[in-house]
């Protein structure tokens, strides 16, 4: 969103003397940019080099009228030869004004682009982007860009003035909702922001996540825009985390770790990831497999994610296509006792819209594998919180973290089990199953969407929905590979159908559905019912 | 397809750490439960969790599903006498000296392994045998917690560093003297039958004696006493290096009188799930009622602001270009 009040100037290089176009406040903007360094030049007008909403008050007392046509004419004039073809102009200088924390050159590294303008639209173009740039550092509370004409000695130059005002109050602190690619679900998170504590640019940030399935984060990350001339910004994130599968699985995980975003582009996510994981069992009734995982471990992973989203709308897609691909690869330290695995997964989107009532059909497939490597890798087990399960609260056709979720089962609903621990105190009934996950997941599903034939319901955005989908997983390692058969895994997909209601707030997106369990086995945790689900774009 | 492990249930496996040094497993709380199987000639598997060092459930033993923790119950041993599964101790219980051995063992030899293993060898022996699998930070760290607990649990600070070295020594010394007198030319320590006690210190012994350097204070004075470390290595060769015909006679030693005792005596030590189990219904019920009202209350306070406000999340179009530019 660009501030509508950074309007350029448009000041033509040549003798033409020209009032910037200003609708509402003609009056108040007359030589606000008297001080202004070329304003002495002789082709320029002592008051017209403003054209942007705001400035200080300096009226000139006498005809303002005449100048403001003058300066209208000027500009249609202008306007006039744009239109016919490009105005050849180059800048000569970027002036920066107002900063005084902020160092120069992270403002400069913004303005690169101007440098490279050929003609006035070019650089009307680029003096937006590098407005909407210099916003997007957080830094500022508002952000002026003045076009102002060069030197007289030097025809067909312009200057481009920055003007900044840092932001007065540099803490902040929001609550957000938000869906991560890792979680199985949604959380909520409170953090508080500093900005531009060392005049780099640098935003430090505090947060607390508390996500619905018990997990806490504790975390605080730096983010900053240029760092030692690297192309991209740097976030580094140090995290404590806690999560607990007590109810699912029968461990309690604990995390304290760095994460380095190293390279984030449009399409294109690295991140190095080093922590120091410990799996716990305070219930000491954990299965055979969950045992033999308890223990301390360090993770040293990086990871690579490529995105391409074309969807119209995250929330509720309905034209385009999302494909995203997520590698990681664990045990990058030397030492062969730290994790070591490789963990690829992948999601594909497709929505085709079918033109009445807004209606959509979403097509979705995700999968994910995950293998160990290092001596004996086809014998050793799988880290079990690297694995994939199946299950849970986040709504399918929107979620692109790889294979987690379907329709109608509870987290960790399905897959692998061991029995659990049985304690002989005289009762008979049977302690529960550990739900283990497995190495290999797939995912499929179709959603057919529509606006419900009610005004007040396609006013707020609420639409029903008819979906279908379908999952797996199974286990690989430990020699189980050898057993896998493609056929096997098809015949034991679990599938559900259903029908409900989507709710979009300006938070999340909910859905309530009725979910009917087509295909489940034994242990699988799914019932045919009422469910809710979210899903809150991150 | 789904339950993972139709392993056979009957086989018993012990889950100890790791080997080092010449012994089947170093750490000295699993040792003396390794050599209790074995002059028991019970039949197991041994496996080894090196990851969680400073864990107090290893060592357990399991079978299928069951399982006997090291922190419950007074320890595996004790919880496998109760099952019913092995019993060396059954006629040992009443005699007096028996019971006062087991205590002086379990307190001040206990105490004086703890103190060479971590103070007075510097640790090394110690970082050997419980970090060595870990990741150099992970062990470190864990480490120099261990030894800082180590530290508290026998009241060694700056100041009485000294004396409490020198009484913990002279306990072990004391220690050493009884038993070497109590065992003299027997086989084992009483009625020349093996028995937890047995297990028990031998298992100390034989740590100190391959665990700790040759400049171990412990170490020379476990050394002045021939007879125990005679019977030491006797024991050594017998159940562990002969241990590759380990699957001896398919015997339980389970005592006549083997009815598991249940009941008022398990009330202190039952493991955790017990008083989960106690909780009842429904509280359960009512709490997890408790927790879907809050967390509808809160969705109806969410949906109204934002339904009633008028979201268009859908109508969202960001034109950047021409936003801010507005020509004549």
């Amino acid at each position: 969103m660009s501030n509508p009040d950074s309007v350029p100037d448009l000041t033509p290089p040549d003798s033409e003397r020209q009032k910037p176009f200003d609708t509402n406040e003609i009056d108040d903007e007359d030589g606000n940019d008297g001080d202004e360094n070329d304003v002495e030049d002789d082709d320029e007008d002592e008051d017209g080099n403003d054209g942007v909403f705001r400035g200080p008050n300096r009226p000139k007392p006498q005809s303002r009228e005449a100048r403001f046509r003058s300066g209208k004419l000027k500009m249609e004039s202008l306007l006039q030869r744009m239109k016919t073809g490009p105005v050849s102009v180059r800048v000569h200088d970027v002036i920066i004004k107002g900063n005084t924390k902020t160092k120069d050159h992270i403002i400069e590294a913004e303005t690169e682009l101007l440098n490279n303008v050929g003609s006035m639209q070019e650089l009307l173009k680029a003096s937006q982007i590098v407005n909407l740039r210099l916003q997007a550092l957080e830094i500022f509370d508002s952000v002026k860009i003045t076009l102002d004409s060069g030197p007289p000695e030097l025809p067909g130059t312009a200057n481009v003035i920055i003007e900044v005002v840092e932001t007065a109050n540099p803490l902040s602190g929001q609550i957000a909702a938000f869906t991560k690619a890792e979680a199985r679900y949604s959380t909520v998170e409170g953090s508080l922001k500093y900005k531009n504590l060392f005049g780099y640019g640098d935003l430090w940030d505090g947060s607390l996540a508390y996500g619905y399935d018990h997990s806490t984060e504790l975390s605080a990350g730096l983010y900053l825009p240029r760092f030692k001339g690297l192309v991209t910004p740097v976030t580094a994130r140090a995290y404590l985390l806690s999560q607990d599968w007590l109810k699912f699985s029968s461990y309690k995980e604990q995390s304290m770790g760095l994460s380095l975003g190293l390279f984030s582009s449009e399409h294109h996510d690295v991140a190095y990831n080093i922590a120091w994981r410990t799996l716990t069992d305070p219930s000491q009734m954990a299965s055979r497999f969950v045992r033999r995982q308890l223990g301390h471990n360090l993770l040293s992973s990086l990871k690579y994610t490529f995105k391409v989203d074309r969807r119209n709308s995250p929330m509720r897609p309905t034209r385009g296509y999302a494909f995203v691909s997520t590698t990681q690869l664990g045990g990058l330290v030397p030492d062969n006792r730290s994790l070591r695995f490789l963990r690829q997964e992948f999601d594909l989107r497709y929505a085709v819209p079918l033109g009445f009532y807004r209606a959509a059909l979403n097509f979705g497939v995700s999968g994910g594998v995950v293998f160990p490597w290092g001596n004996g890798f086809s014998s050793k087990p799988s880290s079990l919180p690297e694995r994939f399960f199946l299950g849970g609260n986040i709504s399918p056709v929107c979620a692109l973290g790889g294979p987690t979720t379907l329709w109608g089962f509870k987290t960790r609903g399905l897959g692998p089990t061991e029995p659990r621990r049985h304690v002989n105190d005289g009762t008979a009934d049977p302690s529960g199953v550990d739900f283990l996950g497995g190495d290999l997941a797939f995912t499929a599903l179709a959603d057919l969407s529509f606006d419900l034939p009610f005004r007040w319901f396609r006013e707020k955005g609420i639409h029903a929905h008819v979906f279908a989908c379908a999952g797996n997983v199974a286990k690989l390692t430990e020699n189980e590979y050898r057993n896998f058969s493609v056929q096997k895994f098809v015949e034991s997909l679990r599938s559900s159908v259903g029908v409900g209601l989507v709710v979009p707030t300006s938070f999340f997106r909910m859905e309530l559905n009725y979910c009917y369990i087509v295909k489940k086995f034994d242990h699988d945790r799914a019932k045919t019912g009422v469910r809710l689900t979210f899903f809150a774009a991150p | 397809m789904e339950q993972v492990g139709e392993r056979e249930s009957e086989e018993f496996t012990l889950v100890a750490r790791k080997p080092y040094f010449d012994l089947p497993t170093a750490c000295p709380v699993c040792l003396p439960l390794f050599i209790y199987l074995k002059l028991a000639h019970f039949p197991f598997r041994l496996s080894f969790n090196s990851i969680f060092p400073d864990s107090d459930q290893i060592p357990y033993v399991e079978s299928g599903t069951y399982v006997a923790y090291n922190n419950e119950n007074g320890g595996v041993i004790e919880r496998l006498k109760q099952d019913g599964i092995v019993d060396l101790d059954s006629e040992f219980h009443s005699v007096p000296d028996w019971v006062t051995m087991k205590a002086m063992i379990s307190s001040w030899l206990a105490d004086a392994m703890m103190y060479e293993l971590w103070v007075g060898s510097d640790g090394k022996s110690a970082y050997k045998i419980y970090y060595s699998d870990l990741s150099w930070p992970i062990g470190k760290v864990l480490f120099l917690k261990q030894s800082y607990s180590v530290k508290q649990r026998l009241g060694i600070t700056k100041d009485n560093a000294e004396p409490r070295e020198h009484e913990i020594y002279k306990r072990a010394k004391i220690a050493y003297g009884a038993l070497s007198t109590r065992l003299g030319d027997q086989n084992f320590l009483f009625d020349d039958r093996p028995s937890s006690l047995d297990a028990t210190f031998l298992g100390h012994v034989l740590v100190i004696l391959h665990a700790l350097p040759e400049t171990s204070v412990l170490r020379s004075k476990l050394l002045e006493h021939n007879n125990i470390v005679r019977y030491a290595d006797k024991l050594k060769m017998e159940l562990i290096e002969s241990s590759s015909s380990s699957s001896g006679p398919q015997i339980h030693s389970v005592p006549s009188s083997s009815t598991p005792k249940r009941g008022p005596s398990n009330g202190s030590s039952k493991p955790k799930s017990k008083p989960k189990r106690e909780k009842t219904e429904e509280e359960k019920k009512f709490k997890r009622r408790a927790k879907y009202f809050l967390a509808a209350q809160l969705l109806a306070v969410l949906l109204f602001l934002s339904v009633m406000g008028g979201s268009d999340a859908d109508d969202m179009e960001l034109d950047d270009e021409d936003e801010g530019i507005v020509y004549g």
